[in-house]
């Protein structure tokens, strides 16, 4: 009897009770630019299949016509654009009114793709053959170019939006992931010890891909009525890691659930069967078209033949019968004595009529002129498991449906752990050892009947209520099936190949075989030359056949060889989901409005932004810079210090503690006064800095760098620790507020908001007081970091704002400005200060940076001590200079190289040209003979010009510190 | 991820601790040679198996030492600084 | 490609342990250059499947210091030539390297690095947040706000491959020469006498032969306690994400440090991610939710258009790293007994010279000079490579 018409054509059909989409709800949706209609309740592939669209997308390679498979979310040979979304997944991407939908890889749309030459092309492309080929310098290239335009699947829209989606946190006592029967019965036992449950499926509803089963409903009505069950379907179990916490991805977003116990409910995933042109539109797995039709009440064909090794095929034709779709044959891999454990259903299809054929195998599908499947040649298979071409059948068909074995879905148990061992009468990998509170059920575990399965999800939803603290529960198996549900090698050869393993990756049998044969003979090997697992679908549909492949080649158990790693993710996820929204610390001092209000101009510093400069109308950036420095060259600035790391230690031994940890010797420093601090690490190089001040005889306050605030002070609470000294620290950074007030008018200006006496008998150069200054309760520290006379004024930051403003009012009529980061680094470079981490790398010692004025080598230890020593002996490696350039013209940049005699001789740290003096002074960090040389040396500056300088001691400005000591003539 | 349970405020999501590295003890740096400095200073126990550690809860600032088996991504125990049940 | 062989020989002229690309390298140069063939490479798992092949494949040269500079465009150059030498496609692809800075202290750093390149012949420059933009039109320059993009080291040279398959034309190259491959091979044991390497003991038996060069990265610090040799390698783990294959967008490479990103587009059209090191001490390839969290967030701060584009696998190798973040390389105190070790997130790149420089120092018992700066004691001469110079400029 020949077809009706040639080819493969689904339909939609009559209303029937349970289907899943609602027909009073129509929605009107564009595939390829061609109008189209579905219903609620369609995915994008059933609602194109009910059309009657014979193909959906074109392959990744050979450009072969592709169309459903799985419909279980492993179509990743139909991933579809839509609205300009790539790479969406057909077969579960729920249809929605007015999507406009394309195929993604293809040269000029699906029918006409030009690119379908590839395939053949393809028996001059062999597995390998892009590494043997075009590797030439001179053509690579080009070739690449050309190969880059073929690869890539879907086209990313450079001008999408990001939308930010926020991510949740859940707990739970028991997450089941998989809500099959095994898992649905899981969550009961579980709920009913008392735990609180989360139940996850991917799928839209409940019962896995078990359909109509009145016992398994009435669960899942249970289900929906335990108020300890929380039920998420349309939930992928993206990623499951260390301690049962877990990646839920669901439609709108990402949810982390911490789990106190996990069971793994996630069943199996049907496995194709391997013979040419097994990947025709039309050729599908059983439970794709059961789920079509069930569903969505899309036939699958009209004449549907099936490809059957196991009892699910029998079951699958008369489910398919029941529902008024023909099956003409079953063509069965097995014997008739193997499939007695499907006598009953064998007996009732061939009731209907179905022609049984045991012992057969497909030999090719054929395609009719729409490329879809439209008939399939068969034959008798030998004890080798080959099918004798000379005694081959023809039969016509429209579908080509295969049921021939399961690969366990044991990825995500594998991810948080789990081992798993080769079963060989199951032929499959069942879970061998579970980490500590993780559990599994129901046919991943090998048990295949439906009560069964039911009675092996109570088991493990009992025993993971008793691990999450509920109830109790014995762990009495549930027998493994006896029966054979996977044929141990459902794979044809045939000489022209188009027998695909790999459907992502358009891999055949041969191509396996020819990377075996070179060498590629072990599980990972194989993956990685063939590329066979490594598409979308990660190799759900084909790492169990290539495996077998494989094992057939070695002549061994696919158990010896073993299954490649599973990694996150299940399921490819959105980076939208797992970025969410987009945190970011930005601290701002308590002055930050004040900044503001007067023009700052933001630079980031550490986590903080500081005012880089004040923008004033009418000057310029280097304007406003030089503004601010004579500002407090010759009267008096205010600079928000409020970023340095802020630290109060307290205790008998806090002077000690101290001792210890800075360079310098600071256990002799009298109470009220201060003193400059260096930090090293075990090593001896500096890695921090800061003024250190005694408020009281068990009482130190102490500065850190703006960036180093956070790791010194962790650091030094570690030291505490370790030590257990009698003291004990308290970060105060967040709590105060500072500023420096500092140039010639700065005493002048300040004593009249101030209750102490400031003059210099009373509060000598290096002092520190406690006091009033306009009302506020506040620390005052003699500092001289830009060289002026100058006062650090720290206040709680509740009060900062109160005294910017009465500091800024005070100097209103005398020349006061605010000045920046910019200015300040111009002001400590006139005085020749370093700054560490900028003057200073990761490598540099005290000796280096010329700082040993700073280290006190005769205390009993300090931390980097015993490496300074080895260090001096050593001798430095490079030395910090002064430079100065006096010629005009363009200046080096910092990080500029000194060359001497061709060679690199050092680097510019620290450049700058000085209003002040009059010429550009800089620290150059030089190797130890040129800075003993004191001659002239060369920079080489922008665009590779050399620019003389020279080395010359600091402080440039005011050696004598007459002017910060205030000293008021020499 | 990994749980940690910290001896101040219980069991914590990792990411809220700082790692600071194997608790090593320090030779006596007045008779040690400049060999057995720079052992000390520079070379690890680098090979993997159950560490004593010094990790950090950041949010309260609380040092504390971990037991920690490194091959099997375990936390075997923690300790307060210098408890008497810590192991040596 | 490969030939399996049954059992092992009782002795060779020389032993290497690990059977990733170093070890390969230095097995393929030694039989093609220096003529010792009777050489055995002992793998415990399967060829290239540490960090060879967990790698994000990007090849550059632009280091800071002299030494490094030298010793990786050494490296730089010898790729070029491998395609052809292997008879192998390495998809060797050149597309530009940017390293982003977003304040001005990184770009001091860049600017360093540049002019230390540039002083040795390297193509780098440091450029401003305009030619970024010329460059990678599509990048959100302020990168949504939170580290806005000051300017960048533009490497020219900067380049991928198939990391897998230098291995394999490696692993080929030495095979076909009469080099043996033994995978699924442990080393248990190294046999010392009077101070000499006299064999290695394996899972598969004892092996006499009088050299050794130890290539495990990650499982360095276990062969060394086996001669009680030590050295301040710290493991940790690096992770690493791959998408979903999607039509070429991006040609360059991108780094950025202060985001902890890079990011690259393969051939086949996936992005290829990486972060930092992962914060603790861990033997053990476990990913992270967390790590594919942040990247992801961090990607879409550079690249807001690619919140749709999936992550298809995420995975983890073993850094071995160095406290300067320079190499361990060259003779030991255990004569016969080489190392290649200290690769931390940097030993891709360096496979080729590392090839050519140990089958050197093994040959002829002497560094080579282009690794003297890279020797085990200068730890204890206090004399560490100022590679972390650039890293730890962190205001």
């Amino acid at each position: 009897m020949a077809p009706s018409r040639l080819g493969h054509v689904m339909r939609r059909l009559d209303p029937h009770p349970g289907e899943w989409i609602d027909r009073s709800l129509p929605l009107g949706f564009t595939f390829e630019g061609r109008e189209y209609h579905g219903f609620s309740g369609d995915t994008i592939s059933s609602a194109l299949a009910a059309e009657g669209v014979t193909y959906l997308a074109r392959s990744f390679k050979y450009h072969r016509p592709r169309s459903i498979l799985s419909f279980a979310n492993h179509d990743s040979n139909v991933l579809l654009c839509v609205d300009g979304v790539p790479n969406v997944r057909g077969d579960v991407t729920p249809l929605i009114a007015g999507m406009r939908i394309e195929a993604v890889n293809t040269h000029g749309g699906l029918a006409l793709d030009k690119a379908r030459i590839l395939d053949y092309l393809g028996r001059f492309l062999p597995v390998g053959f892009y590494y043997k080929a075009f590797h030439s310098r001179r053509y690579f290239a080009y070739w690449e170019r050309l190969f880059r335009r073929m690869t890539g699947l879907g086209q990313v829209s450079l001008h999408a939006v990001r939308r930010a989606t926020p991510k949740r946190y859940g707990f739970c006592d028991v997450l089941v992931i998989g809500a099959g029967p095994s898992g649905v019965a899981a969550a009961l036992a579980a709920a009913r010890a008392g735990a609180s449950v989360t139940l996850v499926d991917e799928g839209m509803r409940c019962g896995g891909s078990a359909v109509s089963h009145a016992p398994l409903q009435k669960l899942i009505d249970e289900v929906y009525q335990s108020a300890s069950i929380s039920v998420r379907p349309q939930t992928e179990a993206s990623g499951c890691y260390a301690d049962h916490w877990v990646a839920l991805v669901d439609r709108v977003r990402l949810t982390k659930m911490r789990a106190k116990a996990v069971v793994f409910a996630t069943g199996v995933i049907e496995q194709p069967a391997v013979f040419r042109n097994n990947d025709l539109p039309g050729v599908m797995l059983a439970t794709a078209a059961l789920a079509l039709l069930s569903r969505h009440r899309v036939s699958p064909g009209r004449r549907i033949v099936m490809i059957a090794a196991n009892l699910e095929a029998y079951e699958a034709c008369l489910a398919l019968s029941a529902q008024g779709i023909r099956v003409e044959a079953i063509i069965d891999l097995r014997s008739q004595q193997e499939a007695l454990d499907a006598d009953a259903e064998m007996q009732n299809c061939a009731a209907l009529g179905m022609e049984i054929l045991h012992s057969h195998a497909p030999y090719r599908a054929i395609a009719g002129p729409d490329g879809a499947v439209c008939g399939l040649d068969y034959g008798p298979l030998d004890p080798n498991l080959r099918v004798d071409s000379r005694k081959l059948r023809r039969i016509s068909c429209d579908a080509l449906l295969m049921s021939v074995g399961w690969a366990a879905a044991a990825q995500l148990l594998q991810q948080c752990g789990g081992k798993t061992r080769f079963c060989d009468s199951l032929q499959q990998f069942i879970p061998d050892e579970l980490p500590t509170g993780t559990f599994a059920a129901g046919r991943m575990n090998g048990v295949y009947e439906i009560a069964a399965r039911i009675a092996d999800g109570e088991r493990a939803g009992a025993l993971a209520a008793a691990h999450a603290g509920h109830g109790r529960a014995g762990d009495a198996p549930v027998p493994r099936s006896t029966r054979r549900p996977s044929h141990r090698f459902p794979i044809i050869d045939h000489p022209a190949a188009r027998n695909f393993v790999d459907f992502d990756e358009d891999l055949q049998v041969k191509d396996l075989e020819n990377a075996i044969q070179e060498g590629f003979d072990s599980s990972e090997l194989l993956k990685r030359y063939s590329t066979v697992g490594m598409g979308p679908s990660q190799g759900k549909h084909s790492h169990m056949n290539a495996l077998r492949i494989l094992a057939r080649a070695r002549g061994i158990s696919p158990g010896e060889l073993g299954l490649t790693t599973a990694r996150p993710m299940y399921h490819p996820v959105p980076m939208k989901y797992l970025a969410g929204r987009s945190f970011h610390i930005e601290r701002r001092t308590p002055l930050d409005s004040d900044h503001a209000a007067i023009g700052a101009v933001w630079m980031p510093a550490g986590n903080w932004r500081r005012p880089e400069y004040y923008a004033r109308t009418g000057e310029n950036r280097e304007q406003s810079v030089a503004a601010e420095v004579r500002a407090v060259r010759n009267a008096v600035g205010l600079i928000d210090v409020g970023t340095l790391g802020k630290i109060e230690v307290y205790g008998a031994q806090a002077g000690i503690f101290l001792d210890r940890v800075y360079a310098g010797r600071l256990a002799d420093l009298r109470v009220g006064m201060t003193r400059y601090g260096l930090m090293l690490d075990e090593s001896g190089v500096i890695v921090d800095d800061g003024v250190v001040a005694r408020l009281g005889q068990e009482a130190f306050y102490f500065t850190t760098t703006t960036g180093g605030s956070a790791t010194v002070f962790r650091e030094l609470l570690r030291l505490n620790a370790q030590w257990g000294l009698d003291c004990a620290l308290v970060n105060v950074t967040g709590h105060r507020a500072a500023v420096n007030f500092a140039g010639p008018l700065s005493r002048d200006i300040l004593q009249p908001l101030c209750n102490v006496d400031l003059s210099e008998a009373a509060f000598p150069y290096l002092a520190l007081r406690e006091a009033c200054v306009a009302g506020i309760a506040a620390r005052l520290l003699r500092v001289g970091f830009v060289g002026e006379l100058g006062y650090e004024i720290h206040v709680p930051a509740g009060r900062a704002h109160e005294l910017w403003q009465a500091l800024m009012e005070a100097g209103r009529t005398l020349g006061l400005r605010a000045f920046g980061v910019e200015a300040q680094r111009v002001l400590r470079l006139e005085k020749g200060h370093l700054i560490v981490g900028q003057d200073t790398d990761g490598l540099t010692d005290p000796i280096e940076a010329n700082a040993m004025w700073a280290v006190g080598m005769k205390k009993p230890f300090f931390i980097g001590q015993r490496s300074l020593k080895i260090l001096a002996a050593r001798g430095p490696r490079q030395l910090l200079v002064g430079i100065e350039i006096s010629a005009a013209g363009r200046l080096p940049r910092e990080c500029h190289l000194l060359i001497r005699d061709g060679e690199i001789a050092g680097r510019v740290t620290s450049i700058l040209r000085s209003q002040t003096l009059g010429k550009a002074i800089g620290l150059a960090m030089v190797v130890p003979e040129l800075a003993a040389s004191a001659g002239e040396l060369a920079i080489r500056g922008e665009g590779g010009e050399m620019i003389a300088a020279k080395i010359v001691p600091t402080p440039f400005y005011d050696p004598q510190l007459l002017r910060q000591k205030a000293v008021t003539a020499a | 991820m990994k749980l940690m349970v910290c001896p101040l405020n219980g069991p914590r999501a990792i990411t809220e601790f700082a790692y600071g590295g194997a608790v090593r003890p320090m030779p006596d740096p007045d008779s040690c040679s400049d060999a057995e400095w720079s052992d000390y200073v520079f070379n690890r126990a680098g090979s993997p198996g159950i560490k004593r550690e010094w990790w950090c809860h950041i949010a309260s600032g609380y040092w504390f030492i971990a037991e920690r088996d490194t091959a099997r991504d375990i936390v075997v125990g923690t300790f307060p600084p210098g408890a008497r049940d810590a192991p040596a | 490609m490969f030939t399996r062989h049954d059992s092992l020989r009782p002795g060779y002229e020389a032993v290497i342990i690990g059977a990733g690309g170093h070890g390969l390298a230095a097995a393929y140069y030694l039989a093609r250059d220096h003529g010792m063939r009777d050489v055995a490479v002992l793998e415990k798992g399967y060829l290239g499947g540490g960090n060879t092949g967990r790698n994000t494949t990007i090849i550059r040269s632009n280091y800071l210091t002299p030494e490094g500079v030298r010793f990786y465009d050494e490296s730089l150059r010898l790729w070029q030539d491998l395609a052809t030498d292997f008879d192998l496609n390495l998809f060797y692809s050149t597309r530009g390297h940017f390293t982003l800075a977003h304040t001005d202290a990184a770009m001091r750093t860049m600017r360093w690095r540049a002019e230390v390149n540039k002083h040795l012949g390297v193509r780098s420059e440091a450029v401003d947040a305009a030619f970024v933009k010329r460059m990678i039109p599509m990048i959100d320059l302020t990168c949504a706000g939170h580290a806005p993009i000051v300017g960048a080291l533009f490497h020219e040279p900067g380049a991928i491959a198939r990391h897998d398959a230098v291995a394999w034309g490696y692993g080929r190259g030495a095979d076909r020469r009469g080099v043996q491959i033994h995978q699924q091979t442990e080393v248990t044991g190294i046999r010392v006498k009077a101070g000499r390497v006299v064999g290695v003991e394996t899972t598969r038996g004892f092996v006499a032969t009088p050299k050794v060069l130890c290539a495990v990265a990650g499982s360095t610090p276990r062969i060394l306690d086996m001669l009680g040799l030590r050295t301040p390698i710290y493991v940790h783990p690096l992770q690493a994400m791959v998408s979903e294959p999607v039509k070429r967008w991006l040609d360059p490479i991108i780094v950025s440090g202060s985001l902890h990103v890079y990011v690259s587009q393969s051939a086949r059209g996936e992005l290829v991610m990486g972060a930092s090191l992962d914060p603790y001490e861990l033997h053990q390839t476990r990913s992270t939710l967390d790590f594919a969290e942040s990247l992801s967030s961090h990607m879409l701060d550079m690249f807001p258009f690619l919140g749709e584009v999936k992550i298809n696998r995420q995975w983890a190798g073993l850094a071995d790293m160095s406290p300067d973040f320079a190499p361990i390389m060259g003779i030991t105190a255990v004569e016969g007994f080489f190392l290649d070790a200290g690769w931390g997130t940097w030993g891709f790149k360096a496979t080729p010279v590392c090839g050519k420089t140990m089958s050197h120092t093994l040959a002829t018992g002497r560094n080579h000079p282009l690794i003297e700066g890279f020797s085990i004691d200068r730890f204890a001469r206090y004399q560490l490579t100022g590679e972390k110079g650039a890293a730890a400029v962190g205001h």
